[in-house]
């Protein structure tokens, strides 16, 4: 009797099996990676409603990070200026500058600037600015060089795994207080004086949930 | 059991009879269809609707949701985002002031808390002032004036009546709730100058007008009876509910009596307090004595009390010839020596409600006693008007309905509700040509009104006033009104003034009238602080005239007593649905009212074990006074007094709000099916029965299902509950500990002892405390709570805890995340009860943890039992193995509901707390110890100190920060010198179900209570669970 399938055939069940294999690591590499917020979030770069370059400010111009960013010593929020701090230099530079309307029109009115939020936290994480640079985390830990920026992005993902490297090994990334806001900041022995900055601010991160979600 | 040296302990008569339906409730975790879905549509059908809206969900979530930052255009000064301020303001109830220092996010008020230095709060709150942030965001508020149906505006209002009261000679009558502010006083004798035909009357349905009169009729003067507990060792409480919300004086007057049973060593003493009442009260429970008696009797009952007095001190001898069936009682003759032997030490109060004449022999009693000057005092209160309100209001009323007046102008109150039934209010307003009526809500008078005004609430408006004690304070706003809203002196001052002022240049006008020179200072100060001065009002002193016998009004059929309600009072406080899913302190009852009657009285009536016993729904009366009848659930209540009812009003609302109207239908949640929001009880309420009234009973055949949460979370018998006399204690200080109560060492005791530990041996691996992590502990004094349940509202606003409605409170599936559980004690007819409340025990070794199978629930450093919401998938096996139940579930998206739906959900979203998540569906939740407000302290302490152990009393939970009775205590048990580690160390403190060894870190401190020797029978009581 004539054979229904040629031999060929006998390898189907072999491919499938190696077919399905891949297809199932694909699938979970493809979630893994595509799906976290290294690859979702990071370099999230919103349009906002004026062209505000961090670049121009902090670079060029050498304004300090709490020159806007008043809070962030003592509240868990590091605010968004009011209207009134870009007016302080803009009521007698570019007083005329068509991208600089919406703030004009902002301090004129009394209506806040509707800015776009760039990094965002789920809610039921809780950060607090004020503990993190008290204790010497720099502000470009967390959000990059904010210098080189022309239009802000996220620049680290802020997932959980991302706090936790941290958390679990702070001798890696602190700094010493008073270069919390120094952008490029690097020293050559960072092990030996990060772990000297843990004994001397007494650093223990919380590694337990209800450090950062109730 | 049976090795037990107990007394019995059990939470109802279902369990007391241990009937079958009981079995069954209190085997599941929870109760039968409490994991259907219900109303309407299927688990299945649910699940198909599910699938749609996941589908939709996987591709919405493709888009990042872009959020905005909106800061300040000009950044107010001492705002720092993220930061609360608190300021200090004062809430008015029945006139009378209470400091409170709100909590106030960037503008946005989200909490009260008591303001120390006000006498009046001490630092502490009741449930009315908790739940009043709720009433300011309340969506069903009165948004904006009213003028003849249509919607007007608070300008169009001004010109109207700028026009309307030009002319002086119009007669107006005033009818306004108490207020004690000197501003809108101030504005009163205004009007009365202003208008020459104007007529004023201050009415409370219920108030100290009685009181006053009594005192009038004792002393010639209409003075306010004061008392200060602290210094009182006897306490006689004549149905007289001064530890409840209702009372206006509550806070204070808890801090005085629970602080002389604060007993911390053997050597100390308490005071003793009696209680004589027909329904079970507040005061009732925490007494040491209780005599159950009609109200319709207390008159006799105090002839009686000062006839038996007036043979041992002088001053009664009106009273000697007394006879009644009190007279010669055993009860009233302890009563009589221990008072007599405690003259100038001792305190006998009378509810309100009591009749001018009944006051009188109280006060008599009171200055016989030698108690004024020390126990009480006489306060000339210069508010009070100079007439019998009761009469002047009802011969307004009629004098209204004659047409004698053009204009009825009322403000604050809602006698269209309220009024004695016989007064026929609303017929009465007919009358007059314009009704001006300002109001929170849209109520019953609103309706009738010609022009309505919605009302500021005393968060959004300037206002000022005293305390009960006489404390003068300025209301200060936290927030411009969110509606076109005036508050009472913003309208008061449009109608005399005809021009338009605003209320902050009022008050600040009138306290600079007390201040000479300085007052810039003295202003700020004043705003600061939310106290002026401590003693606004002069005490008087006298000594009562010739008090004669109060008349005889024993009923001796069925009479029924009509109170204010625990929860909503008198009505107004009806749409709050915190305050109506609040358990009733006693019955625990919530979202209706109930006729309570004894299980004698239910008997007599033909209502048996078998109707109300483990049945869902309970049998209806038809309780009818001088012909006019309402129907009304009835409710078998241990410890009633036999042929009475009592009844209580603010319920049975229409056209109010989504939470206050019967059979609300606007929200899925409230279940259109079942009717919720009881009964209205005023219209058997008139001039002739204010408190009580010869009513004609009878069972009507059908039945009313009601929400009660007492066999709730039951934990089946074990030794929750633990207490002794004090004699006890002084014979045997550990009366609480595990042995005493069982005969043997705690299990696994031994065996840690021959291992050299200290702590049973466990199974399950040892928490360690992390080194330099503070470890936090909670005691909760059981001699000192009286189980008002601000604990309960003041958990709910700080951890943002929603209300779930009737139909799910039957379910058993309530969201507090405190309880409150009230135990009898002794038998159906009589018996004793005590409160014991219940949170999370954060235990070291927590069976929750040991069972969730994705570590949504496990141990913090500083040794908190953590719930991380964002883990849990919603098994309940933590709910499941908690012994003591204090696990809470979502099984809906309460927050969908109630903060999304409505018209304007911006405004009930903005009484969030921000620190604390909102809780979506399918998640356990419980308390967290406000772990929100622990992180808080700790970051700050970490960034002033380097350390992050707070300093002991930095950080306050929103329940002990309540607390009227500081029955609760927060701290850190590593800090040996902590209050909480020194209430650890008492004698009396115990571990609930300390032999299973999961070593709570929150631990009770025994009860005890103080009884008379002499009333004492059992001499050879043992120790209690």
């Amino acid at each position: 009797m004539a054979q229904i399938f040629p031999k060929w055939t006998n390898q189907v069940p072999r491919l499938i099996l190696v077919g399905l294999i891949v297809t199932v690591n694909v699938v979970i590499l493809g979630v893994w990676y595509f799906f976290s917020p290294e690859y979702t979030d990071v370099g999230y770069a919103p349009e906002q409603p004026v062209p505000y370059s961090h670049q121009i400010h902090v670079d060029k111009l050498g304004l300090d990070c709490q020159y806007c960013h008043t809070s962030v010593w003592d509240s868990k929020q590091a605010n968004i200026p009011p209207t009134q701090t870009c007016m302080n230099c803009h009521n007698q530079i570019k007083t005329d500058s068509e991208k600089l309307a919406p703030i004009r029109e902002s301090w004129e009115t009394g209506k806040a600037v509707e800015w776009v939020r760039v990094h965002n936290l789920a809610d039921y994480a809780y950060f607090n600015h004020a503990a993190h640079v008290n204790v010497g985390v720099g502000c470009e830990s967390c959000h990059g060089r904010i210098d080189k920026m022309e239009v802000v992005y996220q620049a680290e993902p802020l997932s959980m795994s991302w706090c936790l490297d941290c958390h679990r090994e702070p001798e890696k990334y602190l700094r010493p207080v008073e270069e919390v806001t120094t952008m490029g900041y690097e020293v050559e022995d960072q092990l030996t004086i990060g772990a000297e900055l843990v004994r001397k601010n007494n650093v223990s991160p919380p590694q337990y949930c209800q450090g950062c979600h109730y | 059991m049976s090795e037990l040296t107990q007394k019995t302990y059990w939470k109802s008569l279902n369990e007391l009879a241990q009937n079958k339906e009981y079995e069954k409730f209190v085997e599941r975790e929870f109760p039968e269809n409490a994991t259907e879905l219900s109303d309407g549509f299927s688990r299945k059908g649910f699940l198909r609707v599910m699938g749609a809206s996941i589908a939709l969900a996987g591709f919405a979530a493709c888009r990042r949701p872009v959020q905005k930052i909106l800061p300040y255009s000009k950044q107010p000064e001492d705002i720092v985002p993220g930061i609360p301020l608190f300021y200090a303001s004062a809430m008015p109830f029945q006139g009378n002031l209470t400091g409170l220092v709100v909590e106030n996010h960037e503008g946005r008020p989200t909490k009260v808390e008591g303001n120390d230095l006000h006498p009046a709060s001490g630092g502490n709150t009741n449930a009315y002032h908790q739940a009043s942030i709720l009433e300011m965001y309340d969506p069903d508020r009165s948004k904006y004036p009213v003028r003849n149906g249509a919607k007007s505006s608070t300008a169009d209002f001004h010109s109207f009546v700028a026009d309307y009261f030009a002319d002086t000679n119009k007669r107006v009558a005033f009818i306004s709730e108490a207020n004690s502010s000197p501003t809108y006083n101030g504005l009163k004798e205004e009007a009365l100058n202003r208008f020459d035909n104007a007529e004023w009357v201050t009415y409370e349905p219920f108030g100290e007008d009685n009181s006053i009169e009594g005192n009038n009729i004792a002393f010639g003067r209409r003075v306010r009876t004061h008392y200060n507990f602290t210094n009182a060792d006897i306490i006689v409480s004549l149905d007289d509910d001064f530890l409840a919300p209702t009372h206006p004086n509550n806070v204070e007057y808890a801090k005085q009596v629970t602080s002389r049973r604060k007993v911390t060593s053997q050597q100390d003493t308490m005071n003793r307090i009696y209680s004589v009442e027909n329904g079970f009260t507040i005061t009732g429970s925490y007494a040491d004595h209780r005599m159950r008696v009609k109200a319709s009797e207390m008159a006799d009952f105090a002839n009686a009390l000062a006839a038996t007095l007036s043979s041992r001190i002088s001053g009664l001898n009106s009273f000697s010839s007394v006879n009644n069936k009190f007279t010669g009682s055993e009860f009233i003759t302890v009563l009589a020596d221990d008072l007599a032997s405690n003259s100038g030490r001792s305190a006998v109060s009378l509810g309100f409600d009591y009749a001018p004449e009944v006051h009188a022999v109280v006060a008599a009693i009171n200055s016989a006693l030698d108690n004024y000057g020390t126990a009480i005092n006489l306060l000339q209160v210069p508010h009070f008007d100079n007439q019998n309100n009761k009469t002047a209001f009802a011969n307004l009323v009629s004098s209204i309905s004659d047409g004698n007046f053009d204009a009825v102008v009322m403000i604050g109150a809602n006698p269209a509700l309220t009024a004695p039934a016989d007064l026929n209010f609303t017929q009465a307003l007919s009358g007059a040509d314009e009704v001006f009526h300002l109001s929170t809500y849209n109520d019953e008078t609103a309706k009738t009104a010609s022009w309505h005004v919605a009302r500021s609430h005393y968060l959004e408006a300037w206002g000022d006033g005293y305390s009960f004690g006489g404390a003068r304070a300025v209301i200060q706003p936290q927030i411009q009104p969110l509606h076109d809203s005036l508050s009472e002196i913003e309208f008061l001052g449009a109608i005399t003034n005809a021009g338009k002022v605003s209320g902050y240049d009022m008050v600040r006008e009138t306290f600079s009238s007390f201040y000479s020179r300085n007052f810039e200072n003295r202003w700020l100060d004043i705003l600061h602080d939310g106290i002026d001065v401590t003693n606004g009002f002069s005490t008087v002193n006298r000594s009562a005239r010739n008090v004669s016998p109060a008349p005889s009004t024993a009923i001796n059929e069925i009479e029924v007593v009509i109170k204010p309600d625990n929860s909503v009072y008198d009505g107004r406080f009806a749409n709050l649905g915190w305050l109506q899913e609040l358990p009733d302190p006693i019955t625990k009852i919530t979202w209706d009212n109930v006729a309570l009657l004894s299980p004698a009285t239910a008997e007599s009536l033909g209502i048996g074990t078998e109707d109300y016993l483990g049945k869902a729904k309970q049998p209806v009366l038809n309780i009818a006074v001088n012909g006019t009848p309402i129907k009304l659930a009835a409710w078998v209540q241990p410890g009633h007094a036999d042929d009475s009812i009592t009844v209580h009003t603010g319920y049975g609302r229409e056209g109010i709000g989504r939470v206050a109207d019967v059979s609300s239908e606007s929200s899925q949640l409230f279940d259109p099916e079942t009717t919720s929001g009881g009964v209205n009880v005023y219209p058997i309420r008139t001039s002739s029965s204010m408190l009580f009234a010869q009513a004609g009973v009878s069972v009507t055949g059908e039945k009313y299902s009601i929400a009660c949460v007492q066999d709730h979370h039951s934990l089946e018998g074990r030794d929750m509950y633990r207490q002794a006399t004090l004699a006890k204690y002084k014979e045997k200080a550990d009366y609480a500990s595990f042995e005493s109560i069982h005969k043997y060492a705690v299990p696994g005791m031994k065996e840690a002892a021959e291992l050299g530990e200290d702590q049973p041996i466990s199974l399950f691996n040892e928490q360690t405390a992390v080194e330099g992590e503070p470890q936090w502990g909670m005691a909760i004094d059981l001699n000192a709570c009286f189980g008002c349940g601000v604990c309960i509202i003041a958990c709910q606003s700080e951890n943002n805890i929603p209300v779930i409605g009737k139909r799910e409170v039957e379910r058993g599936r309530e969201l507090h995340w405190i309880r409150n559980d009230r135990y009898y004690m002794g038998d159906k007819e009589n018996p004793q009860a005590v409160h014991q409340p219940v949170p999370c025990m954060h235990c070291e070794l927590a069976p929750c943890e040991q069972v969730c199978p994705v570590a949504a629930t496990t141990h913090s450093d500083d040794g908190m039992n953590q719930m991380t919401y964002n883990r849990c998938i919603g098994t309940r096996y933590c709910a499941n193995n908690c012994p003591f139940k204090v696990r809470r579930f979502n099984f809906f998206n309460y927050p969908k509901e109630y903060l999304t739906s409505g018209e304007d959900p911006d405004i009930i979203q903005m009484a969030m707390n921000p620190e604390v998540t909102v809780r979506f569906r399918g998640v356990m939740e419980k308390c967290t110890y406000c772990v929100q407000r622990v992180n808080r302290e700790k970051i700050s302490a970490k960034i002033e100190t380097g350390s992050p152990k707070p300093a002991d009393g930095t950080v306050q939970t929103a329940c002990q920060q309540a607390c009227p009775a500081d029955a609760i205590y927060f701290g850190d048990l590593t800090d040996e010198n902590s209050e909480v580690t020194k209430m650890k160390r008492n004698e009396r403190n115990y571990l609930m179900l300390e032999e299973l060894n999961v070593r709570p870190r929150t631990s009770y401190i025994a009860k005890l209570t103080n009884p008379n020797p002499a009333l004492v029978k059992e001499t050879n009581e043992e120790y209690a669970h």
